[in-house]
């Protein structure tokens, strides 16, 4: 149990360095992501560049810096629209009940049984494929956090529901307390650790599906970086073999999921 | 539900083609040897479909009859298309997913039969370092590899199975009366198809479903990179050509698809029952 929590204290410790070098991408990074070295491209690591640079001569350790500013801030963010979505229909559909907790619960299902990236696919293809690049990061975590609420919302939904049926809320309820005073002062209150859980829960699956929109080049469009579009550098196999510090994006990336997947349990436990 | 689904699922698909920018723009205005009656036929074909419920109404009317239209950018019908791509597909995500599942099982029940460090490691190891890896790079990876792409299939949809197949069983194998048959003696495969198998099987029919639909999320970008004819693939091109009306019902297709699997699967498990 100890050595399981030092290994947490350690995850958040990495993380919390990680985001912080994202957030403050234009300080630490010597040079901007889209500058470009055309006398050098595809050079190894030195202490000009760090990580070399690319196949158009811009800085790898520029571009990582700044793409983990785009994919640490904004996975958050969609969790966050995810996570309020499934708490404010969760929490109506359980606290409710009746035909709204059955019209919810059947969007909730429905939902679920789509496939998630072909939904993706569909709607990230309705908007045109040249909007400008912060419009494409915007766009493509919006559409992550719209989609990602259903299976939240059934978590959030089976709490509401046990509480509701709790014996404090009777109690609250014999005594006169009103619908809202409930909801503001005992529902919500009990409900934080498991909207924080799911809220945990979604941002490496919100990474991970950014990864693979922006490697197939539906998601954050160059020149801005992101762990995604990052990766599509490791298409090129003698590239990858020939200069393996093209790595670098993947390493990281894996790194903060593993960080994630190992910080989740605690807070489940929370739940 | 799957009439719901249908219902749904085709006006959200109508609305979406109706909708995006770009829609009734017709490339052969833009010829010159065209006539203006020609044109102004062109244009009075698009006026049809201005009113939204109207197209839908057209739509649904096509889509009993299989037509779903055609594709803007491969200019052929879908239902064709689907026909053609979708035996590729079926074929890597039904072995991708018996793969996985046969894993998975394999490595829980060790998990739960064989308590023990290393058991326990090797399973969250192999879990953990699958887990954490976008499809996108699974592809690459079997690429390189030269592995088939139900392999990729089955990397991808593994891990997610495996955490929750070891806890359904890790839950089943501490039930009380699955402890007692163990004391007196019972064999294990007996226990497992008797005490332990029958209660874990309505999870196991859900999880059938929803492997399904991992499995045809990960054929997109695994199809794609891997370069496999199929409905992932073709949904790819789909997006990256602005095909709406193709993606739109690829999308319809594939979760009618997973939707029907999950209603056999339910139906299955009420009869098992």
């Amino acid at each position: 149990m100890r050595t399981r929590r030092r290994l947490r204290a350690v995850c958040v410790a990495v993380l919390c360095v990680i985001f912080v070098v994202g957030l403050f991408a234009g300080t630490v990074s010597p040079y901007s992501y889209s500058k470009q070295f055309r006398e050098r491209p595809n050079a190894a690591p030195s202490s000009s560049h760090l990580l070399g640079t690319d196949s158009l001569g811009r800085d790898l350790f520029a571009r990582l810096i700044y793409g983990t500013r785009v994919s640490l801030l904004l996975a958050p963010a969609a969790a966050l629209l995810a996570t309020l979505i499934a708490g404010l229909l969760g929490g109506f559909a359980g606290f409710m009940g009746g035909w709204c907790e059955k019209l919810i619960l059947s969007a909730a299902d429905l939902s679920m049984a789509l496939p998630l990236l072909f939904v993706l696919l569909a709607l990230r293809a309705v908007l045109p494929l040249d909007i400008p690049p912060i419009l494409s990061v915007i766009a493509t975590f919006i559409l992550l956090g719209l989609l990602g609420w259903p299976s939240s919302l059934r978590v959030v939904w089976a709490a509401t529901k046990n509480l509701k049926n709790s014996d404090f809320l009777l109690l609250a309820r014999a005594t006169g307390c009103t619908r809202w005073r409930m909801i503001a002062r005992h529902v919500l209150p009990n409900l934080r650790p498991i909207l924080l859980a799911q809220f945990w829960i979604s941002i490496p699956v919100f990474v991970l599906t950014e990864a693979t929109l922006s490697m197939l080049g539906l998601g954050v469009t160059e020149p801005l970086p992101s762990w995604g579009n990052l990766l599509r550098g490791l298409e090129d196999i003698s590239g990858v073999s020939a200069n393996p510090w093209r790595l670098s994006p993947l390493i990281l990336l894996v790194l903060v999921v593993i960080c994630f997947q190992l910080i989740l349990p605690a807070q489940e436990e929370t739940a | 539900m799957l009439a719901v689904l249908c219902f749904a699922g085709g006006l959200l698909s109508a609305s979406l083609v109706r909708l995006a920018p770009g829609y009734g723009v017709d490339e052969r205005e833009l010829d010159p040897r065209l006539s203006q009656a020609s044109m102004e036929a062109i244009r009075n074909a698009h006026r049809v479909n201005s009113n939204l419920l109207s197209y839908y109404g057209r739509y649904l009317a096509r889509a009993i009859r299989g037509d779903l239209g055609s594709s803007e950018w491969l200019q052929q019908p879908i239902s064709s298309l689907f026909k053609e791509r979708f035996p590729v597909t079926a074929k890597s995500v039904a072995s991708g997913v018996l793969l996985a599942w046969g894993i998975a099982l394999a490595i829980s029940l060790a998990n739960v039969l064989f308590p023990g460090f290393f058991v326990e490691i090797s399973g969250t190891l192999v879990s953990g370092l699958f887990i954490v890896l976008p499809a996108a790079v699974v592809a690459i990876f079997s690429v390189y590899l030269h592995a088939p792409v139900f392999l990729a299939i089955a990397v991808v949809t593994f891990p997610k199975l495996f955490r929750y197949l070891r806890n359904l069983l890790g839950h089943a194998y501490s039930q009380p009366y699955v402890l007692a048959a163990q004391a007196r003696g019972i064999g294990q495969a007996r226990i497992l198809f008797h005490h332990v198998l029958p209660l874990v099987s309505p999870a196991l029919f859900a999880l059938l479903g929803v492997s399904l639909s991992l499995a045809f999320g990960a054929a997109i970008p695994i199809e794609a990179l891997c370069d496999s004819p199929g409905v992932g693939q073709l949904a790819w091109q789909a997006a990256l050509n602005r095909d709406l009306p193709l993606i739109v019902n690829l999308t319809l297709l594939i979760t009618l698809i997973t939707v029907a699997a999950n209603s056999l699967a339910n139906v299955a498990n009420e009869r098992a029952l």
